[in-house]
């Protein structure tokens, strides 16, 4: 690993005053005069390093931290405390020349001017981060090549799907050719498609211009499809920073054996197989599937109980889906064997 | 600085664009605002035939002034659209956050997004105006009354823009999707006639509280060569330049508000 990291975050923090608003009419009129305010700790002494070229995924339940992560990194917000560096910048002490490096995407709303065209809306950005025209071109022309752009560039953005403007939001964001991207949501609300489209782009950019890219989802397929590494954030704590491997092989506790047999005859003869560890579990027309612990029984040993009782047309063993690992962080188990 | 301009030119060659686009709209909306200029000198001729002078001042000065004010005002017109909005569609709806993600000063984006074009009629209006109020006043107007009535309208322009931003900045600090514009604006009339006629705290709020006599009154006092108040139209840069320097201040801590509460 290189030694020093593009990013840097020491215990950052941010805390925000909100106030309880009071119900109804009395109480939006009491609201006028007296709130009880609360300290809100959104984000709660943060720390993690990103390396130049690294695709990380930053997940977390809604509300858990991530957004307001994202706009201290992006020099939005000002930290209520802790330490960031990010390219050489402290973001919102020298913003107006560290937003030259970075490119940012909201999913939920879009940085392109609503009634101009696409193409009008990439020329103003071409004039607002000083691109020459010749890597304007160069860089038009791959978009339009990965991104599928053409069609749509004379379209004003009003008009467009929700995946074209995606589309159009990320060849945005990469024009002036930032080293790091920030997606907040990129894929939310697209088609499987589109968000296929999406992830090749952020994979083709990645690797071409070494892009270290940070991504928000509720989407762990973006993070299978792209990230290696993984952190996990929920009420304004990390809990989870490492590579997304070691989190499945660490947490993954049950696997699922998804079988075919031969014809009804011999599954007529599963019940034998069952016993209090295990239970078999009709899926469809001659299917069945077992989901076991594999703590407890290995996939080998299971398998030959398996064939030596029944005979077996097709077999299919698979992990237990990221999103109910996620789920049992969130639910606060599980994390301490990671963790330690 | 130039790069500024240039962005500057190339925001508006886009929004005209867009305005164009929409022709019809645009067409009704010029009307619109052409009809209400023009209605506007109307009841100053009524207003005359009933009195033959107001404060000192002719028919023909009084027509001036209100030409004159027409044109810092016009300019102001142009960019002011988004001072408005700025609580509702910048801080409430987010906008703001884009605004902060672009390697351009927060207020140039502001200011400089959307143009009314159309209020240029204004400035068109007002220069007919004060043009045939000078020639039967029978005013010299030599290189320097034409300088000066530029530069006058420019500090103007500066004040009515630095008086409604700091009306805006307000947002920052106070969700608030009306604005607190409406009862300032409504005093801008008041700088459309000679000061000379209003009670002293009439004076005293349209000269150094919010300044719109700065804008319209003293320069023109100044370009009709009359008597009083001679000497306040040296102060009009000053006040635009303090005015502004003040407005900007306070967006500036607004912005650093903003970014400590993301609100």
């Amino acid at each position: 690993m290189p030694a020093a990291p593009l990013i840097s975050v020491r215990d950052l923090s941010k805390h925000f005053r909100t106030f309880k608003r009071r119900e109804g009419v009395w109480g939006a009129i009491r609201n006028l005069v007296k709130r009880d305010y609360q300290s809100v700790h959104a984000v709660d002494r943060v720390t993690f390093d990103i390396q130049p070229g690294e695709m990380v995924g930053y997940i977390g339940p809604n509300g858990a931290g991530k957004s307001t992560t994202i706009k201290m990194l992006t020099g939005i917000l000002v930290p209520t405390a802790g330490e960031l560096l990010s390219n050489g910048f402290v973001p919102w002490k020298q913003r107006r020349q560290y937003v030259k490096s970075i490119g940012v995407v909201f999913g939920q709303r879009t940085q392109l001017w609503w009634d101009i065209a696409v193409v009008e809306s990439f020329k103003l950005l071409r004039k607002i981060y000083d691109v020459s025209q010749h890597d304007y071109d160069a860089r038009m022309e791959l978009f339009n090549h990965v991104l599928k752009l053409k069609d749509y560039l004379d379209t004003p953005v009003r008009k467009l799907s929700l995946g074209e403007r995606m589309r159009c939001d990320l060849a945005a964001a990469l024009l002036h050719n930032p080293p790091i991207l920030f997606l907040d949501e990129p894929t939310i609300g697209l088609d499987v498609v589109a968000k296929d489209h999406i992830r090749q782009f952020l994979k083709e950019i990645n690797q071409r211009y070494r892009t270290t890219v940070l991504l928000t989802t509720h989407d762990l397929d973006d993070i299978e499809e792209l990230c290696k590494r993984i952190m996990i954030i929920d009420h304004g704590r990390l809990l989870y920073d490492g590579p997304l491997a070691l989190l499945k092989q660490k947490l993954l506790r049950t696997k699922q054996v998804k079988f075919v047999v031969k014809d009804s005859e011999q599954a007529a003869r599963l019940p034998a197989l069952e016993n209090d560890g295990l239970k078999i579990e009709p899926v469809d027309h001659l299917t069945y599937r077992i989901v076991f612990d594999r703590t407890k029984i290995s996939v080998a040993d299971l398998l030959r109980q398996i064939l030596a009782e029944v005979e077996v047309r097709d077999l299919l063993i698979e992990d237990e889906p990221i999103e109910e690992i996620v789920k049992r962080i969130y639910a606060g188990e599980a994390l301490k064997e990671v963790t330690a | 600085m130039k790069k500024h301009l240039q962005l500057l030119a190339a925001y508006a060659v886009q929004f005209i664009k867009v305005r164009f686009a929409y022709r019809a709209d645009f067409l009704i909306s010029t009307g619109a605002s052409v009809l209400a200029t023009v209605f506007a000198f109307g009841f100053l001729l009524v207003l005359f035939q009933k009195v033959p002078q107001l404060a000192g001042w002719k028919f023909e000065e009084v027509l001036f002034l209100y030409g004159f004010s027409l044109i810092p005002f016009g300019l102001f017109n142009v960019v002011s659209l988004n001072l408005y909005n700025f609580g509702n569609d910048f801080i409430i709806e987010g906008k703001f956050d884009r605004v902060l993600l672009r390697p351009v000063a927060s207020l140039h984006q502001v200011i400089f997004e959307v143009f009314r074009i159309e209020s240029l009629h204004e400035v068109v209006v007002g220069l007919l105006a004060v043009w045939l109020a000078s020639s039967r006043l029978r005013l010299a107007w030599g290189p320097l009354e034409f300088l000066l009535l530029a530069f006058f309208a420019l500090c103007g322009g500066i004040i009515y823009v630095s008086i409604f931003l700091m009306l805006t900045c307000v947002s920052f600090w106070v969700e608030d999707r009306v604005g607190v514009h409406p009862p300032v604006w409504n005093l801008i009339a008041f700088g459309r006639y000679p000061l000379s006629i209003y009670s002293g705290f009439v004076q005293f709020l349209l000269s150094w509280i919010i300044p719109f006599g700065f804008a319209t009154f003293y320069p023109s006092v100044r370009l009709l060569g009359r008597a009083e108040f001679r000497l306040y139209a040296w102060l009009v840069p000053v006040v635009a330049a303090a005015f502004f320097t003040l407005a900007l201040a306070l967006w500036n801590r607004g912005v650093r508000n903003y970014a400590s509460t993301g609100s």
